[in-house]
């Protein structure tokens, strides 16, 4: 399925012609229990000929560097511009996916996002699911795209 | 075709046939911005000609209870077998609502579950959506069903 590949390049892509920050990918993390140290996450569901559930995951820094290049504007905190700013990053990522997808023949409709942020959380997937997370590095730290996923 | 009573309607089946927990609707509300305290929360997406998303939101306490009936298992914390019966749940849910929604069943589509939980953490839809949700109270104490339904245009 290369979701390593096509989550790279399509993360790329998306920084490059709409966020316009410097990231470089990292390899993906090992396999094993995962906890990604984060303060903000954008969710959003993805099915059809497999379901998943894919992810953008950063500390709060990070999303608000993120955000803020997106929107051209100096984020102090936390709030609704940042998670819808993540929420729209999670949606063309899933969008992008599902074009990569959709050139081999796998077809896979969208949900909608959801934004996940607090001082203290984990997301988890059912037991026996797979999951593909790739950290990118941006000047102020990590942020990491996760893709979790069930053949069917 | 009414939302909060598909929610009721599905949530009271799902407990009487597949937990065996007597639980009660209250009043629905629209959920705002609040935090999520010691809880944990069940997602699934739902997509196709309609697009959302289903959310269960428990505290601990009463998610460890269903745990224990739906699995037969006494629970100690927020563990994997409580993550997954959750996750489990909110599908069960999803899918009881989208037959509601899509009789037909060839319009909408499930995601995979998540289920999100700790000290304090936010759920917030991005999309432009409608949302109901409704508390059902177990055994003195409250959880809630949230479902948001995408709005074209």
């Amino acid at each position: 399925m290369e979701f390593a590949k096509k989550i790279t390049r399509t993360t790329e892509e998306i920084f490059n012609t709409m966020i316009f920050l410097e990231i470089s990918p990292e390899a993906p993390l090992a396999e094993g229990k995962l906890v990604i140290p984060c303060h903000i996450s954008a969710m959003i569901g993805l099915t059809g000929d497999f379901t998943g559930m894919l992810s953008i995951h950063c500390p709060a820094p990070v999303g608000l560097a993120i955000a803020g290049a997106m929107l051209g504007m100096d984020l102090e905190e936390v709030d609704a511009d940042v998670k819808d700013a993540l929420g729209e990053i999670a949606n063309m990522l899933a969008g992008g996916l599902k074009e990569a997808f959709a050139a081999e023949n796998i077809a896979l409709e969208i949900a909608i996002p959801t934004a996940i942020s607090g001082k203290s959380y984990t997301i988890s997937s059912p037991t026996g699911s797979n999951r593909v997370i790739i950290p990118f590095k941006v000047e102020q730290g990590q942020f990491f795209v996760e893709m979790k996923y069930s053949l069917n | 075709m009414l939302h909060t009573k598909i929610i009721i309607d599905s949530t009271q089946e799902i407990f009487s046939t597949m937990i065996m927990l007597e639980i009660t609707p209250g009043e629905p509300f629209t959920r705002g911005k609040e935090m999520l305290t010691n809880s944990i929360s069940g997602l699934v997406g739902l997509a196709g000609t309609t697009k959302g998303m289903l959310a269960i939101h428990l505290p601990n306490q009463v998610a460890k209870l269903i745990t224990t009936a739906f699995l037969g298992l006494e629970v100690e914390e927020i563990d994997e077998d409580v993550r997954d019966a959750i996750g489990e749940l909110a599908n069960m849910l999803a899918g009881s609502i989208k037959s509601a929604l899509d009789p037909k069943g060839s319009d909408i589509k499930l995601s995979m579950p998540s289920a999100v939980h700790g000290e304090e953490y936010s759920v917030n839809c991005l999309a432009n959506t409608q949302s109901f949700t409704v508390p059902f109270d177990l055994d003195g104490k409250t959880f809630l069903v949230e479902l948001q339904l995408h709005m074209e245009g």
